[in-house]
């Protein structure tokens, strides 16, 4: 199988939103609004945290406000210098958007909150644990959001049973991007065998005479 | 919902590097959008973070709601389209509309023999490394993980 056919390539996966279960986009855009836009959105990895900051972003941006985006993470990190001069560079109409707050040093975390209350629209963070600022949403997976997510990549497909996807998601602890990236395997590797199943040549079942 | 269309001269999808891209991009668009950005580019898809270069563009500034025009753009000497297990390098011409999602893509492929060049895998290469799921997905698969 091609790269570009397995169905969780990573340009399909981009494709997959947020879902939210027992609340909308649009009840999270009031909230932020009560909270004056600045909150967090907590969850363990891979819980879309960072796919919701990003629809929050889109519908932030169509209600007509400005936002400037950071992405912070053990391999990106925000050296201090970097981090003065983002802030430097903030206008008061802007809308800050940090994915990652947990992964930058504590100093500049403080300089970040500081800045961004007296010099930003807000501040919009997502991070593993709370306390940061308040919480907006705690995110988190379940077996059955696997299903709904793994069902709408492929429809059909043989070796992806319902007992694959609730140990996939015990074993990665419900991390959907560590799942969803073992399933790229699963899927190239079940074509594989497919395939050879196909070229192994079957033996013509005995006649039997009527 | 408008409509872009991007259609290629004499319908030639496959193009050897160095070649000439040519062809006619039309819209028929609800609103006057501010601009219409043609792109001739490559992105991979596959296991992983994905990759785009971006090798030229042709922008169209206050096109109208309604219009056509013609473009050509030279090919690169690489990289070439390809496709293995783990990663395609997919060529295309995207027509993107501003302000607006609406987006239309034409792939193109572009190697010199005129097919994407299918990369086979090397048996054992990368079995198990960088991988911590290797035992659990031998386990679940009942094969040995191979993710060359």
């Amino acid at each position: 199988m091609r790269a570009r056919d397995n169905p969780f390539a990573a340009d399909r996966l981009e494709r997959i939103r947020y879902r939210f279960a027992g609340t909308s986009l649009d009840e999270l855009l009031t909230r932020l609004d009560d909270m004056n836009y600045r909150a967090a959105i907590t969850g363990p990895e891979g819980s879309g945290k960072t796919t919701l900051l990003e629809d929050l972003r889109g519908a932030l941006e169509r209600k007509g406000l400005r936002t400037k985006l950071l992405f912070v993470n053990d391999a990106s990190p925000l050296p201090e210098a970097e981090c003065r001069r983002f802030l430097s560079e903030l206008v008061p109409q802007e809308l800050v958007l940090l994915d990652g707050a947990d992964a930058i040093r504590r100093s500049s975390w403080f300089l970040f909150r500081r800045h961004t209350v007296k010099h930003a629209a807000g501040l919009i963070v997502t991070s593993h644990r709370g306390g940061l600022l308040p919480t907006l949403i705690e995110c988190s997976t379940t077996p059955a959001l696997l299903q709904e997510i793994v069902h709408d990549l492929t429809p059909q497909s043989p070796a992806i049973s319902p007992t694959l996807l609730e140990d996939l998601h015990r074993h990665h602890h419900g991390n959907l991007r560590a799942c969803l990236r073992d399933l790229y395997d699963v899927h190239t590797q079940s074509d594989c065998i497919q395939l050879r199943l196909q070229n192994t040549e079957v033996p013509p079942l005995p006649s039997v005479d009527p | 919902m408008g409509k872009l269309n991007i259609e290629l001269n004499d319908a030639k999808n496959a193009f050897a590097p160095g070649e000439q891209v040519e062809g006619r991009i039309e819209w028929s668009l609800d609103a006057n959008p501010n601009a219409l950005t043609l792109s001739l580019l490559w992105y991979t898809s596959g296991k992983g973070t994905r990759d785009v270069g971006v090798l030229c563009t042709k922008r169209i500034d206050s096109p109208g709601a309604l219009g056509s025009d013609r473009f050509s753009f030279t090919l690169p000497a690489g990289p070439y389209s390809f496709s293995g297990k783990l990663i395609s390098l997919i060529w295309a011409l995207e027509l993107t509309c501003t302000p607006g999602s609406d987006t239309v893509r034409e792939e193109i492929i572009v190697s010199p023999t005129g097919r994407e060049i299918l990369l086979t895998s090397v048996a054992g290469q990368s079995e198990g490394k960088n991988n911590q799921s290797g035992p659990f997905l031998k386990r679940i698969l009942g094969v040995p993980y191979a993710g060359a």
